[in-house]
């Protein structure tokens, strides 16, 4: 039965292989996206202005709490009457980014709050002018404490693009479906498309490491499961 | 259609989103504290590699293909399985596993010394375990729990696929019958923000019931005064 | 016959002998000190006695029975046995009242009211009464070394095993520790204390054992030990103890 299983699997190889390539594309570009809107909703989460202030916490809240299939549906079935007509990838790319920039935000956020607010005193002291204190003091701290739940984030991306198939994008878990209504092997697709998930995560977990292990600044370290929407 | 009438309709499936949503953190809940329970009152290294394995294998399978595998695979198997025990077994035992490193990371935080005072007065393993590691771990793991059981709640909608009429497949119908889905999306993900905010206001009244003034993990206790 | 008798305790980890032939007893209402620099083994000496370390050989008799062995019952073993940790231990997450109620309830099967009255009766001979609905954050050193002293007597002990009670407080503190150790020992509490605080050994107990190299050097008065230095090691410790104070 396996057999036959990777007979099929072998017969539908190129599709499937381009299902992988858009799946692993889709999700190296949220994962830039959404870290550089992130960084962006954080600069601004922290600004001089009240009200950009509490818009995007706002956003942050909004997105954190709001489930990312429905962003996905509202562009996807709600825009064409409007007149918008977008691709699948577009919408997924679009939706993607505004969800896990919400959560990279809160990320940086939490990691702002842990740090030692002495220091950024001492640079505003020393004349820096904000940006500047920003850029030099504040961003490269927050980045490196934000390395366990950045990298986190990139591994969630990759398992929440199979969302994409909701909205017919042809991604690896959509060519597994085509494959497995082709043969009726539902189980045996399914546990293949799990493996395959979980190779690439572990792949990514092994990445992860090694960056952490190069940026991560020597006795401090703030848990992933520390960071999270309890901080907004 | 009427507004309010597709209001009451999403309302209708938030009910099912609502009942999914606790039936899933329910179960991840039990599988999170098993998890935490074996890990301490049976520490052989046998049974620690299981239940690393077990977190980690289940953080990494997405809930969707966890979900079709249990729904759409096991029948081939010969297992049946109902929609909602489906959602259970792919969405609540995956968060079971999140949950598992949460409390992993909770009873790491339990001070040693409070542990071994525990044993020399006579506590079993068991007792250890009950009276001073499972209260702290619950308290160390608020923040971890409310993350969890936000996640769970944004990937209720997944429910759909296999039949549950909670509210995205509401909103499915709405949008397909009247074509305005930019509305009916936007409300019904304004009522899942809402059930968020009423989930966390929820957790602060518990949390400010079972407070104890003080106390944090180990290592970020406070001096004595 | 003795409340305790240890013969020729032996502790290896990892082939390495930190006890190395102890022969120590405890006699009923008695305040036994043993002294000794950090690292000979002290505390070791302690947790052999409640099983929290598994002695290698020789035997430890308590009220008369073997307490070493694979028969023995371990948790009813100490439940008899008092245990006061260095650092207190009090549990976190339950208030002064609860901690010292716990064991009363949960190991002795007693009602939550039953529980409450006689864990409020030992809080009020360490005055701690008025704290009993504080949690242990909020507790000065002193205090937590009181509440830990009531949850261990609360059990009705036959001895209370002390490790090091002094050494996380200042001066001043560990002044009242040793005033209220010679009031229990003046109502009848059995105690052997191990510590390397010369001055709270000398307010509690006449005589010390010594204890150093995994061996009970010497045991006598401490104004004698004190004042011959007979023993290299003695001199050793007593010379640190005066540079350190």
């Amino acid at each position: 039965m396996w057999a036959e299983f990777f007979r099929d699997l072998v017969d539908q190889g190129p599709l499937i292989m381009r299902g992988l390539g858009d799946s692993l594309l889709l999700t190296a570009i949220v994962s830039l996206t959404g870290f550089f809107l992130g960084l962006v909703v954080f600069y601004f989460r922290h600004c001089q202005f009240a009200i950009i202030r509490l818009i995007l916490r706002g956003y942050i809240s909004f997105f954190i709490g709001m489930p990312l299939i429905v962003l996905l549906f509202l562009m996807y079935y709600g825009l064409p009457p409007w007149g918008v007509s977008l691709s699948p990838f577009s919408v997924a790319v679009i939706g993607f980014t505004f969800n896990v920039a919400a959560y990279n935000a809160a990320y940086l956020t939490t990691a702002y709050h842990a740090l030692d607010s002495a220091e950024l005193e001492a640079a505003r002291a020393a004349g820096f002018r904000p940006f500047q204190v920003f850029r030099l003091i504040t961003l490269p701290q927050v980045l490196r404490f934000s390395v366990p739940a950045l990298t986190n984030q990139v591994i969630r991306n990759l398992k929440d693009s199979s969302v994409a198939f909701l909205i017919q994008f042809n991604d690896f878990f959509s060519r597994v479906q085509e494959l497995a209504a082709t043969n009726f092997m539902f189980f045996r697709a399914y546990l293949f498309a799990a493996v395959v998930y979980l190779l690439l995560v572990m792949v990514l977990v092994l990445i992860a490491r090694q960056i952490e292990r190069r940026v991560m600044i020597p006795g401090v370290y703030i848990a992933p499961e520390s960071l999270g929407s309890s901080a907004v | 259609m009427a507004f309010s009438e597709m209001l009451a309709q999403l309302a209708s499936g938030a009910v099912f989103t609502v009942l999914v949503t606790v039936a899933c953190c329910a179960t991840a809940l039990a599988v999170g504290l098993l998890s935490a329970c074996a890990r301490r009152v049976f520490p052989f290294p046998a049974v620690i590699r299981a239940l690393d394995l077990f977190a980690f294998v289940f953080r990494g399978i997405p809930v969707l293909v966890l979900l079709f595998l249990v729904y759409f695979g096991l029948p081939g198997a010969g297992i049946r399985v109902s929609p909602l025990g489906a959602m259970m077994l792919s969405l609540g035992v995956i968060s079971g596993a999140y949950l598992a490193e949460v409390f992993r990371g909770a009873l790491d935080a339990v001070d040693a010394a409070e542990i071994m005072a525990a044993q020399s007065m006579g506590m079993s393993r068991w007792q250890v375990f009950l009276h001073i590691e499972l209260p702290q771990m619950m308290r160390f793991s608020v923040p971890g729990m409310v993350n969890e059981f936000t996640n769970v709640l944004k990937y209720s909608p997944f429910g759909y696929t296999v039949g549950i009429p909670e509210m995205t497949k509401q909103a499915l119908v709405l949008s397909s019958a009247t074509l305005r889905g930019v509305e009916i999306y936007l409300a019904a993900g304004i009522l899942y923000f809402l059930v968020y905010r009423l989930l966390l206001v929820g957790v602060r009244v518990l949390e400010k019931h079972w407070r104890v003034p003080g106390m944090g993990p180990a290592h970020l206790q406070d001096q004595p005064v | 016959m003795a409340l305790i008798e240890i013969r020729r305790l032996r502790k290896l980890f990892d082939g390495h002998p930190v006890l190395n032939g102890v022969d120590i007893d405890v006699a009923e209402g008695d305040v036994k000190v043993v002294m000794g620099p950090s690292g000979c083994g002290k505390s070791t000496l302690l947790r052999c006695i409640n099983r929290l370390v598994e002695p290698s050989s020789g035997s430890i008799h308590f009220r008369g029975a073997e307490v070493t062995g694979p028969d023995v019952n371990v948790r009813s073993l100490r439940q008899q046995i008092g245990f006061l940790f260095q650092q207190f231990a009090l549990y976190r997450h339950l208030s002064v009242l609860d901690n010292t109620a716990l064991g009363l309830r949960k190991l002795k099967g007693m009602k939550k009211k039953e529980a409450a009255e006689r864990a409020l009766h030992e809080l009020n001979r360490l005055d701690m009464a008025g704290h009993r609905h504080k949690f242990p954050a909020h507790l000065s050193g002193g205090q937590k070394q009181r509440v830990a002293l009531a949850r261990a007597l609360a059990m009705d002990p036959a001895v209370i095993l002390l490790d090091e009670p002094t050494s996380a407080l200042d001066p001043v503190m560990a002044r009242e520790v040793a005033q209220l150790i010679n009031r229990l020992h003046g109502e009848g509490v059995t105690m052997l204390c191990v510590t390397h605080d010369l001055e709270f050994a000398s307010a509690i107990a006449e005589r010390v054992a010594f204890l150093d190299e995994g061996i009970v050097q010497v045991e006598d008065r401490l104004s004698v030990l004190y004042e011959d230095h007979a023993h290299p090691s003695i001199r050793n410790f007593f010379m640190k103890q005066e540079r350190s104070s």
